[in-house]
């Protein structure tokens, strides 16, 4: 148990320590990556609470999803290796604002609202696949599904938009 | 002894490493691959392992021709290799910018294999040495320049602020001597002709006590004066303070200053796309930093002596700029040169093709001399040509494949080259058999038309010889006026499509075409001088070379000779680069230069 | 115990597929060229571009080794060889080799040179094509066996291997497993006629070493991941479970080195339009007829 303890507080210090890298570097990369291994620590935190299927589903998405953030921030943020070291932070008094209230919010959420019984020990990992499986096909089904259709309808108007008037003679 | 040991005493474990490494020999070719095959020289088979990174080398093998510029980049080349790091040398060579050479020997096959033997012994015995020296030569110098985020095209030799933007400049490292290389940055933004200040006009305003001043990047910067932002450095922006809303923006001056509209919106916030509105933008409309990278001269897929300087927009070619490093001056030794001297000094212009060149003094020089020669001859020189048309383009698709990482094709054509470059008449038909089916399973390989068609397309209307010019249906071969060519059955080979599969497909069906020919001609035998009495007159030749219609006039005093001009195709080729990889992606493009066989020693300043 | 047994079977098979790229470069059989180029990588000096990302440089091969090795730890040799037999098996193989990727990006923006940083990014987009083809025949392997512990992804193959039983699903997960290794025909991101070694380049001495260790175990774990999802793992008559999968997994590794020669490098753009053009609904495609299949005949 206390080993347990441990290392959700270890990866979630690294998680939060990672987080505030993003915004202490000047260099864009290293901010996008900062981002990604705070997203990994947090997919660890998931593995050390036994929920096995979410914490590698975490770490996988998030490292693909981040380097494509990665190649985004290079693309439209000029000096991106950070050698000019310019401050490039915005807005930063609403943004404080906003991440206190959510903070506020996020643990008035995980301690006031009922969850339920708890349970003595976590399911075993496959028994967790099997109920997440049925849960996504039963209950959260229609959640899942219009989840999926939006993803798939922001996909295509993001190439619609993106893409350019194919010319006449463009034959690639 | 080998002077680019590394620091350390050869005891124990270093020992046991340096055998190691002396039968691990990597090898970084200068000239190039290209000219290795061409002299004759079977690389790997020496035991060497060519690399295509210096970092990942520890011989620099130079053979071949290697004019000052080239040395130069040698010594750029030496200087990235990491220790322990020797120098092999075949050949006489002046390397004034180098260290002397660990181990020499001559310019063969022979001379290659005792030559990497000694070079085992070097190593085993002195990869470690407990001194050793720096190598610094002054190309290798650095300096500081000063560049604006913003506006790259802004670049200073002390720091300050920028003159368009009134932000801090950023230090960035450079070569200090490449001064005669430095593109022009101040032509990247096309519309920045007039440097565009924003102080004198915020003199005009009055210093109303509601006006405000912000920096465009940094809004919560506010101050009551003009003056620049202490966090970027920017000049400040005049902003109406909230109480006047429907402040008119037109007298703010915004409307002059074309190259940097700042838009605000509420919050006085500038995005970033209008922050990188001023970098220049490419054709698919994705603003990727621009870097300047040097492909060459002696880059892996590239021929040896040709300098690429990219400009690239992520992976598209930005803009372009070739140079061949491997210059040629004068053709005539002054005053005046024998004429077996004068055929000796052509022959080893261009080492990619000897005997085009050779072929082309001669029938020069007995065109002056008004001599006839037999149609014996005749047809056993044009056996010569031709055979090294083959090797050349045996040679090509070397090249061709090492670029486009086709392993067994590079391979097998590096063997066929080798093989032909001495062949006798009776080893020709014998190897015809294997040219023939390396060339069938290339047609068959899959993914081939698919990664050629349609890529380094050239206009219709520009200047080229030889295969280049054939692929596009233009037919100006110089074999067609060669009656004994024609006698022996000659016919261009032409397709239609201009692209590098057309260009492909033209040398490939060159070489079936050739080895008919050289059947037919019966007889191979290399250009021999015939003597020249001393006569005064000029005389010129056209020779088709592997690469196009080269074409020499020279003139002779007394049997000397006194002027020589030589027109090469690939003087004409090389213009045809920059507009052809213009905004290609970076494999493309490179394809497309290796499509047109340049031969940069033959190019001459 | 077996940790220990497995890791040093990989430093073997390492050699070994060493040995197999050695034979497809230069077409000599060669046992000793790997230790010599190993114990000569060793003794280089280990040089640091002038501008660089210091943290990204060193940290991108040993990233490399650990996302290979990772993978490796769900990889069941023999029934009982398996360093951790993970529930979330076959998708925990897909998260360790994502890092590839990250691995890659480091080491293409770390050294502040042109031909690095092409790569890299080359690799991303090589990313962007191959990932879907992994993650969706993968799905229809787990449909099979019903469940994603590797170990019961090969017992569920013991009347008909997955290669006959989906066999589209093989195609593509094989392609799409030597795109994520980049070895030839997908060799962007260190391809030498491009780039002069693209990520490679920049790197010498012992990082060389380690990233080249790295490269050789992913080629191995990709090889042990097709072995155990398509080809029946450990099974297979009169030898023992271990040699079955060793024979197995070095058959597709020559497989993976010496077909991919054969072709010239391929276009990004053509890549990235052929899976998602053919690839995805490809496997879209198969997966339906799995279940079907799997529905069908119970």
């Amino acid at each position: 148990m206390t080993a347990q303890t441990f290392f959700i507080g270890f990866f979630g210090v690294a998680a939060v320590w990672f987080g505030i890298v993003v915004f202490r570097t000047f260099s864009m990369v290293r901010s996008a990556l900062a981002l990604l291994f705070s997203q990994t620590a947090l997919g660890a935190m998931f593995l050390s609470m036994q929920v096995e299927f979410l914490g590698v589903l975490q770490i996988m998405m998030m490292a693909t999803e981040m380097t494509i953030m990665a190649i985004f921030m290079v693309m439209f943020m000029m000096d991106p290796g950070g050698l000019g070291k310019m401050d490039m932070t915005h807005q930063k008094r609403l943004s404080l604002a906003v991440g206190i209230v959510s903070f506020v919010a996020a643990v008035a959420v995980a301690v006031f609202i009922d969850w339920g019984p708890l349970a003595s020990t976590a399911p075993d990992a496959a028994q967790q696949t099997v109920d997440l499986g049925l849960e996504l096909l039963g209950r959260s089904m229609l959640i899942f599904e219009t989840a999926g259709i939006t993803i798939l309808t922001s996909m295509i108007a993001a190439i619609a938009v993106a893409i350019q008037p194919l010319k006449r003679n463009d034959k690639s | 002894m080998i002077t680019g040991a590394r620091l350390g005493t050869l005891t124990g474990f270093r020992r046991l490493i340096a055998s190691a490494m002396s039968h691990d020999l990597n090898v970084f070719l200068v000239p190039g691959p290209d000219i290795a095959r061409a002299q004759g020289l079977d690389i790997e088979s020496s035991g060497l392992q060519p690399v295509a990174s210096p970092r990942h080398a520890n011989v620099l093998l130079v053979m071949g021709p290697v004019t000052p510029a080239l040395q130069e980049a040698t010594a750029v080349i030496y200087a990235q290799m990491v220790r322990p790091r020797s120098l092999f040398v075949l050949g006489a060579q002046d390397l004034s910018s180098l260290p002397a050479a660990d181990v020499e020997a001559e310019l063969s096959q022979q001379g290659l294999i005792e030559g990497v033997n000694r070079l085992r012994r070097v190593f085993s015995e002195s990869a470690f040495r407990p001194s050793i020296s720096d190598f610094d030569v002054p190309i290798l110098q650095i300096r500081i320049e000063y560049t604006c985020s913003m506006h790259p095209e802004i670049v200073q030799d002390e720091p300050g602020s920028c003159p368009r933007c009134g932000m801090f400049l950023i230090p960035r490292e450079v070569q200090s001597m490449a001064e005669h290389r430095h593109m022009n940055h101040q032509k990247i933004n096309t519309d920045a002709e007039i440097p565009v200040t924003f102080t004198h006009n915020h003199g005009d305003h009055q210093h109303d006590a509601s006006m405000e001043y912000t920096c465009p990047m940094h809004p919560d910067v506010v101050q009551n004066e003009p003056g620049s932002c202490p966090r970027c450095g920017m000049n400040l922006e005049p902003r109406e303070s909230q109480t006047e809303s429907d402040h008119d923006h037109h007298h703010m001056d915004h409307a002059d200053q074309g190259n940097m509209n700042m838009d605000h919106d509420d919050m006085g916030f500038m995005s970033m796309i209008d922050v990188t509105k001023d970098l220049p933008r490419s054709e698919d409309g994705l603003p990727m930093e621009w870097i300047d990278a040097p492909f060459g001269p002696f880059f892996p897929g590239l021929p040896g002596g040709l300098l690429l300087l990219l400009t690239l927009d992520g992976d598209a070619v930005a803009r372009s700029e070739t140079h061949c490093l491997s210059e040629n001056t004068e053709l005539v030794q002054s005053p005046s040169m024998e004429p077996p001297n004068f055929i000796e000094r052509l022959t080893c212009v261009n080492p990619l093709s000897p005997i085009a060149y050779r072929l082309l003094a001669c029938r020069a020089l007995e065109h002056a001399a008004g001599i006839d020669i037999s149609a014996e001859t005749a047809r056993a020189r044009i056996g010569a040509l031709e055979r090294e048309r083959i090797a050349s383009h045996l040679g090509w698709l070397a090249l061709f494949a090492q670029q486009t990482g086709f392993d067994w094709l590079m391979r097998r054509a590096a063997s066929l080259q080798l093989k032909f470059l001495t062949a006798e008449f009776q080893q020709i038909k014998v190897l015809k058999p294997s040219v023939l089916a390396l060339i069938k399973r290339l047609q068959q390989t899959p993914l081939l038309k698919s990664r050629t068609a349609n890529i380094g397309q050239l206009m219709a209307d520009i200047v080229s010889y030889g295969p280049v010019a054939r692929a596009a249906g233009i037919d100006n071969d110089a074999r067609n006026d060669d009656k004994i060519c024609v006698a022996l059955g000659f016919t261009a080979v032409k397709q239609i499509r201009n692209d590098v599969l057309a260009r492909l497909q033209v040398r490939l069906d060159e070489i079936t075409h050739t080895l008919m020919l050289i059947e037919a001609a019966d007889a191979v035998v290399v250009p021999v001088s015939n003597t020249v009495g001393k006569i005064s007159s000029s005389g010129e030749a056209r020779v088709e070379t592997p690469r196009g219609m080269a074409h020499l006039q020279l003139t002779l005093e007394n049997g000397q000779v006194m002027t020589a001009q030589l027109d090469a195709p690939s003087t004409y080729h090389l213009n045809l680069i920059n507009p052809m990889i213009d905004q290609q992606e970076l494999g493309d493009a490179l394809m497309a230069v290796n499509s047109l066989d340049l031969s940069p020693w033959e190019v001459l300043q | 115990m077996t940790t220990v047994f497995i890791l040093i079977s990989l430093v073997f098979g390492a050699y070994l597929v060493a040995v197999i790229e050695d034979w497809a470069l230069t077409g000599r059989f060669r046992l000793t060229a790997p230790v010599f180029s190993a114990l000569a990588l060793l003794g280089r000096e280990s040089v640091l571009p002038r501008k660089l990302d210091r943290v990204f440089f060193e940290v991108a091969p040993v990233l490399l080794l650990l996302s290979a090795v990772l993978a490796v730890a769900v990889v069941p040799l023999s029934p009982d060889l398996i360093i951790t037999d993970l529930a979330t098996g076959a998708l925990f193989i897909n998260a360790a080799l994502v890092y590839v990727l990250v691995a890659l990006l480091m080491a293409g923006w770390g050294p502040d040179g042109a031909y690095a940083m092409i790569g890299g990014w080359r690799f991303l987009g090589q990313l962007i094509a191959y990932a879907m083809l992994i993650v969706m025949p993968l799905t229809a392997v787990v449909m099979r066996a019903e469940s994603m512990l590797t170990t019961e992804i090969v017992v569920s193959q013991a009347g008909l291997w997955n290669i006959v039983y989906q066999p589209v699903g093989f195609v593509l997960f094989f392609i799409a497993a030597m795109a994520l290794a980049f070895l030839p025909p997908f060799d962007l991101p260190t391809s030498k006629g491009d780039l002069a070694g693209g990520v490679e380049a920049e790197y010498s001495g012992v990082r060389l070493a380690v990233f080249r260790l790295g490269r050789l175990v992913l080629i191995i774990t990709l090889a042990a991941a097709t072995v155990i999802f398509y080809l029946g793992g450990w099974q297979g008559p009169w030898l023992p479970p271990w040699a079955w999968s060793a024979i197995k997994i070095l058959v597709v590794t020559a497989v993976m080195l010496l077909g991919g020669r054969m072709l010239p490098r391929i276009r990004e753009a053509h890549l990235l339009s052929w899976c998602w053009i053919f690839g995805i609904p490809l496997a879209l495609l198969n997966i339906f007829l799995v279940g079907v299949l799997v529905l069908v005949f119970p």
